[in-house]
């Protein structure tokens, strides 16, 4: 993945969590994984094109999405009901696009498609050809794994 | 009984290597023809093309491929065959003014050709091919690479590289220097009694230099480490040959590095690399240069290209996956060892120091990656790999050979370490020159 797209997406990404949550965000070491990986429970997906070809996704056990979601509404929720999902897609959202907009000071124009969340047990996502950066956060309400697998247009 | 066993394996073994090359099918004047299926871009259909004036009577005009001008080639008028409308198929009757293009993607360009119809994807088993024969009168023979046959139609398979590329890369193959590299495949150890505990000595120091420092013994170095076992004996007590720490790989391994390895080159070490570029490059020139740590090498090697190739349209794809030090690659100062010529021409002083200018920046990608994941690359016509490759372990090393075998366009230059050779020798040719050695490939 290009370089200069690294850090927009970790500072978006530990800045939002921030103000959402109101608390304090530890980021974890950056690496890289092959794409074809599961994802723990709860998965927001946008996916970007323009100058570049990928999707970013946000990555959460079921449990966290649940306490993140009560935290942002401030309210009491247990299950995973259409407000949370609601949540979970507005958080990915705001990720994303903030995420843009820094790229787009930079020179890269990216468009963002509305983000889709993904459900369920078991399950794996994997792109063709290229890998995926993960920028792993650790909130209070559990780990938020930030996954984006960008390529340049060929 | 194993006779026919034997025999009935075989079948069973072409039966699953039939399908290996895929081609597009279409009409020309009834007639059909077949396009292989890794040169097409995609297929498209329009009757917007814009009229060039002055061209040659075969190009149709250029059209805009979403933002990308390309010029769309009638290949009926190419091939002077008559222009037929067959009224019997649908699309006449939709719309005779739309026409059926096949975007390809060649080495150099990109560009459209206007046929009667496309028909579909067949694949057939590249064995089946048979050679074009003279007889073809329709089509120029060179212009055919041969002969398919599939459900009882027979497809004329166009050889498009050749028919867009320009004259002059024909002759590319004749020049491949007859020189063989030196090196033997054997390491030069023979089971002389004597000499067998120190092919068993070696074997320990090539596990512990994987333990210690990362550093894979194979086809690629192995020449180098015994060597290097040699004068290493030579400088150790006997009790001491073996490698039993960190420190003590490092100290055999001091050796390994190149001239200028992760460092701006010098201007000797870039005149002798830019000896092996063919001076008559042009059209897009891609290189890629895995393990480029802070971008050193790559600034080197496109200062190097905007000299000695100025009219390429030059792209450098430069890999590590160090982020810290791949980070810093964007925005690298310039420090002293690139200094004087060539370098100057391309720097710019900025608030903070000395950069290089926004030309050379924008010819190279950074971009994080592990290269022992999928690598999606373009035709490359040079691979800068220095001091990287022995650091991989042996899969990967021959992962990264296959993928250059067939990325690689014919005539592109590798460079390897100092002390590596490549792993599937055969493919390459040696050149040399003032001590630096390049592979050209065949």
């Amino acid at each position: 993945m290009r370089v200069e797209y690294i850090n927009p997406f970790v500072e978006s990404a530990y800045d939002i969590m921030k103000e959402v949550l109101q608390s304090d965000i530890d980021r974890k070491d950056l690496y890289l994984k092959k794409t074809s990986h599961p994802i723990m429970g709860v998965a927001a997906l946008v996916g970007l094109a323009g100058d570049v070809e990928g999707r970013v996704l946000i990555d959460m056990s079921q449990d966290s999405a649940v306490k993140i979601a009560a935290e942002m509404n401030s309210e009491e929720l247990t299950e995973i009901d259409d407000l949370v999902k609601a949540t979970i897609n507005e958080l990915a959202n705001m990720i994303t696009a903030k995420a843009v907009t820094k790229l787009f000071e930079l020179g890269f124009k990216f468009d963002l498609t509305p983000p889709s969340i993904i459900t369920g047990e078991n399950m794996q996502v994997s792109n063709a050809d290229v890998e995926a950066l993960i920028v792993p956060l650790e909130t209070p309400q559990g780990l938020v794994e930030i996954n984006v697998a960008i390529r340049e247009r060929t | 009984m194993g006779k026919a066993l034997i025999k009935k394996n075989e079948n069973n073994n072409s039966e699953q290597s039939r399908i290996d090359f895929k081609m597009v099918t279409f009409t020309l004047s009834g007639k059909d023809y077949g396009i292989d299926i890794m040169k097409v871009k995609e297929i498209s259909r329009t009757s917007k093309f814009t009229f060039v004036p002055n061209v040659a009577h075969f190009v149709a005009g250029v059209y805009n491929l979403r933002g990308d001008i390309i010029s769309v080639i009638d290949l009926r008028r190419f091939f002077n065959l008559p222009l037929i409308h067959l009224e019997s198929e649908d699309k006449e009757q939709d719309n005779p003014d739309v026409d059926d293009m096949i975007i390809l993607s060649l080495d150099n360009n990109v560009l459209a050709v206007v046929v009667d119809s496309i028909d579909k994807v067949v694949g057939i088993s590249s064995e089946t091919v048979q050679p074009p024969h003279p007889l073809f009168g329709d089509i120029n023979i060179k212009y055919i690479s041969g002969v398919a046959e599939n459900e009882s139609r027979l497809y004329v398979v166009l050889d498009v590289e050749r028919i867009f590329s320009s004259d002059d890369t024909d002759e590319d193959s004749a020049d491949a220097s007859p020189e063989t590299p030196s090196s033997s495949d054997s390491p030069p150890i023979d089971a002389s009694r004597n000499e067998r505990s120190a092919a068993l000595d070696i074997g320990f120091i090539e596990e512990t230099l994987a333990t210690f420092a990362s550093f894979y013994v194979t086809a690629l170095n192995r020449d180098w480490v015994h060597k290097r076992y040699i004068s290493w004996k030579e400088t150790r007590k006997a009790d001491t040959i073996q490698l039993t720490n960190v420190q003590d790989a490092e100290s055999f391994l001091q050796s390994f590095a190149s001239p200028c390895s992760g460092i701006f080159w010098s201007r000797e070490y870039m005149e002798a690399a830019a000896s092996f570029l063919d001076p008559a490059g042009k059209g897009n020139f891609h290189v890629w240069n895995p393990g480029c740590g802070s971008g050193q090498e790559s600034y080197s090697t496109a200062c190097m290209i905007k000299t000695h190739l100025p009219s390429v349209h030059l792209k450098i794809i430069a890999h590590d996956n160090d982020l810290i030090k791949i980070s810093m690659a964007p925005g690298l100062q310039v420090d002293g060892n690139a200094s004087g010529e060539p370098y100057d021409a391309f720097i710019t002083e900025e608030g903070r120091g000395n950069q290089f200018s926004k030309d050379i920046k924008d010819s190279i990608l950074f971009e994080y990656h592990d290269i022992t994941y999928d690598n999606t690359l373009p035709q490359l016509d040079l691979v800068v790999i220095r001091d990287t490759l022995s650091y991989l372990k042996f899969d990967s090393q021959e992962s990264v050979f296959v993928l250059l075998e067939d990325r690689m366009k014919s005539g592109g230059i590798l460079i390897l370490g100092e002390n590596e050779v490549p792993m599937n020798i055969a493919m390459w040719d040696k050149v040399e020159n003032s001590g630096v050695v390049a592979y050209k490939k065949k």
